[in-house]
């Protein structure tokens, strides 16, 4: 129970003051970007950075880290609450994740039932929340320690899995997604050389030295691009948001929907810890399954109770299930996570097997919080959803104009620096038409987090083998990765050719 | 399966959908840039020879990639020209409004050190909000200016960051 003892100790780190109110801070604004449609997890993640870099200025590194990503954790999970809202309420799933709580939410919010669909969405999605940091706790620990046994070759061909898995889920065409890959690679390799100080692809320009920052291209193909597309489409939100109504579930609406919340909590843990298949697949699954097993499956599509409950559990969980490679092996396997380590990388702290044993109050500290934040959310949903409800109404007239103030804002505070602000607009406008067009922004930033990684790993085990590359092949355990690595995008593309449907995952722009 | 959320018997359907059909010249041209991109990077990453260094040098890995661009470019160039789906009939977009915006963001950007955040931000504020609706000056006034002082005041006194303040020919 040497996990439990950890916990304990993350727990009275998570519990600080300060860390308590940055992980309510982070489940508030998370919630309020579920609610706001045009804003995603991954973007508000990705605008909440800077200003957690800012908040957290005066402290020590690690102290500074653990807040900062209590909160942007806070942000992710509290997304997945939030998303529901909007889903019920006006029939608009406010994340891709909450597409499936539209078919059942809505209806039973036609029929008066708002209320308990509400509190069931807050109630399934805390226990799939606190399942899947249970989960976490045990899995973290024992995971990280097989890690840790991998020498530099095994990692490298873990690196490339985590890039391929990515990228065979990532969108309608597999190509496309490499595509991205290999441009955010690129985009790594960008700036002076650590080892060698040979200046790349910098073209002359000073501000390309240190490489081109993260934070910019995040923003900027993240929180920009959504927002251009959301003008571009006019896809804004209105009309009449319907009437909440009481709030409580009936004893009968809790009894029927406990066992689809440990079903989808049990299906989107799993999902969510295999890379790159996250939230929303995870909720198409869990509905899919509750249709299966359900004695009244008519009921499906006009209001069932289960088809709310089980796509809001399995998303949740999943987001909590995504943690677990994003920790243990440094593999983000969504575009959240990935944005995360990015945050995370910034602060020096790399996130992989060495993270427990080297900034264990950091690891622990975040996987409490993850506890702690979830009873927050619980408090702060069922009470206050009809607060949030309101939050829905916000004049897009002054949100979209918003978000772009607020992206200029952090990358200029962070960067100070205009070549960044260009950079972020480019990128954003470049996001905006390729996501358009089938070509998926997750993978390219991902690449652009693991580029450095995977070039620091080559060199050390071509340092130890005397640049003998067949060597990614004689380790065994670098074996088996790239053999998965190959058949991750292999599969879906020999189904694609039989004409079989692959069920992708969306997140995102 | 994104056409399911909007396609039933409700009378508010929010979110335009936006039509997925394979846009076939896009393609194209994205496949051609790519190639070309891939094509001089592998020509440009053998000038990256190091004179000192490592087994792995620093021109390995953008070898690596560039030939993987190029690889794939091809796949993707071949797979658009063969390709029976639908082109990608012209939606209605506002481009307008999203040429504006897209401009006063980047004269933001490039006003934002020589004229300050303040001034900046507001002026930014007041014409992004005035395009994507017109009137309610006085409320656009006030939200515009509360957000430019408010995260300036914070951020800079507050939290002591530092932000452009304003311009020096004012005398301040």
């Amino acid at each position: 129970m040497e996990s439990l003892h950890y916990l304990l100790n993350g727990l009275s780190i998570a519990i600080q003051p300060f860390n308590l109110f940055f992980a309510f801070f982070g489940c508030l604004i998370g919630t309020l970007v579920g609610v706001l449609p045009g804003i995603g997890p991954i973007s508000g993640v990705a605008l909440l950075i800077p200003v957690t870099a800012t908040m957290t200025s005066g402290l020590p590194m690690e102290q500074a880290a653990t807040s900062s990503i209590i909160l942007l954790a806070g942000v992710y999970y509290g997304a997945m609450y939030g998303g529901s809202t909007t889903a019920i309420l006006i029939n608009t799933p406010g994340e891709n994740s909450s597409v499936c709580t539209t078919l059942d939410g809505y209806q039973m919010a036609k029929q008066g039932r708002a209320g308990a669909a509400l509190a069931i969405c807050a109630i399934g999605s805390f226990a799939a929340g606190l399942i899947a940091t249970a989960g976490l706790v045990f899995l973290a620990q024992p995971l990280s320690e097989v890690a840790l046994k991998f020498g530099p070759s095994a990692e490298f061909s873990l690196m490339i899995l985590g890039l391929c898995a990515l990228s065979g889920l990532a969108g309608k065409s597999v190509t496309k997604a490499l595509i991205m890959t290999v441009l955010g690679l690129l985009l790594a390799v960008v700036g002076v050389d650590p080892i060698t100080g040979v200046a790349r692809l910098t073209f002359g320009y000073s501000e390309l030295y240190s490489g081109i920052e993260f934070l910019t291209i995040a923003v900027g193909m993240f929180a920009i691009a959504e927002v251009f597309k959301t003008i571009l489409t006019s896809d804004y939100v209105s009309g009449e948001v319907i009437k909440v109504g009481k709030v409580m579930p009936t004893r009968k609406d809790l009894k029927d929907s406990a066992m689809p919340i440990l079903r989808g909590s049990l299906i989107g843990f799993f999902k969510g810890i295999v890379p790159g298949s996250g939230a929303t697949l995870a909720s198409f699954l869990a509905y899919l399954v509750e249709k299966k097993v359900s004695k009244n499956k008519e009921n499906f599509g006009k209001g069932a109770i289960e088809g709310v409950a089980a796509p809001e559990a399995a998303n949740n969980a999943a987001a909590g299930g995504a943690m677990i490679p994003l920790l243990t092996l440094g593999i983000p396997g969504t575009g959240t996570t990935a944005v995360l380590m990015g945050a995370l990388i910034m602060y020096n702290i790399t996130p992989g097997p060495l993270l427990f044993q080297d900034h264990p109050q950091m690891a622990w500290g975040l996987i409490a919080s993850m506890i702690v934040g979830n009873f927050m959310l619980l408090i702060l949903n069922l009470p206050l959803v009809k607060v949030f409800a309101k939050v829905i109404e916000t004049p897009p007239k002054y949100l979209i104009p918003g978000i772009i103030a607020v992206s200029i804002f952090g990358v200029y505070a962070v960067q100070l620096s205009v070549f960044n602000l260009l950079l972020m607009i480019a990128s954003g406008v470049a996001a905006y038409y390729l996501a358009k067009n089938d070509y998926p922004i997750a993978p390219a930033v991902l690449g652009l987090i693991l580029g450095p990684m995977i070039e620091n790993n080559l060199r050390r085990a071509m340092n130890l083998y005397n640049g003998d590359y067949s060597m990614f092949l004689k380790d065994p355990v670098s074996l088996v990765f790239l053999i998965i690595a190959f058949l991750w995008i292999a599969v879906p593309v020999f189904l694609k050719y039989r004409g079989k449907n692959v069920i992708t995952e969306e997140e995102g722009v | 399966m994104n056409a399911e959320k909007s396609s039933g018997s409700s009378p508010q359907i929010y979110r335009k959908e936006v039509v997925k059909t394979v846009n076939k010249t896009f393609d194209r041209y994205a496949s051609i840039v790519f190639l070309v991109l891939g094509i001089s990077l592998f020509f440009y990453s053998q000038t990256m020879k190091a004179s000192v260094g490592s087994v792995v040098g620093p021109e390995i890995l953008p070898l690596f990639f560039s030939v993987a661009l190029i690889i794939l470019s091809i796949i993707n160039l071949v797979a658009s020209i063969r390709s029976k789906a639908e082109n990608k009939k012209g939606e209605k977009l506002e481009y307008k409004k999203f040429f504006i915006i897209l401009i006063s963001t980047i004269i933001y950007s490039l006003l934002i050190e020589p004229l300050g955040y303040v001034i900046t931000t507001f002026a930014f504020l007041m014409v992004t909000f005035q395009t994507m609706e017109r009137g309610k000056y006085i409320q656009s006034a006030i939200i515009a200016a509360a957000m430019s002082f408010g995260v300036y005041y914070l951020y800079v006194e507050v939290a002591k960051g530092s932000l452009p303040g304003l311009p020096s020919f004012l005398g301040f």
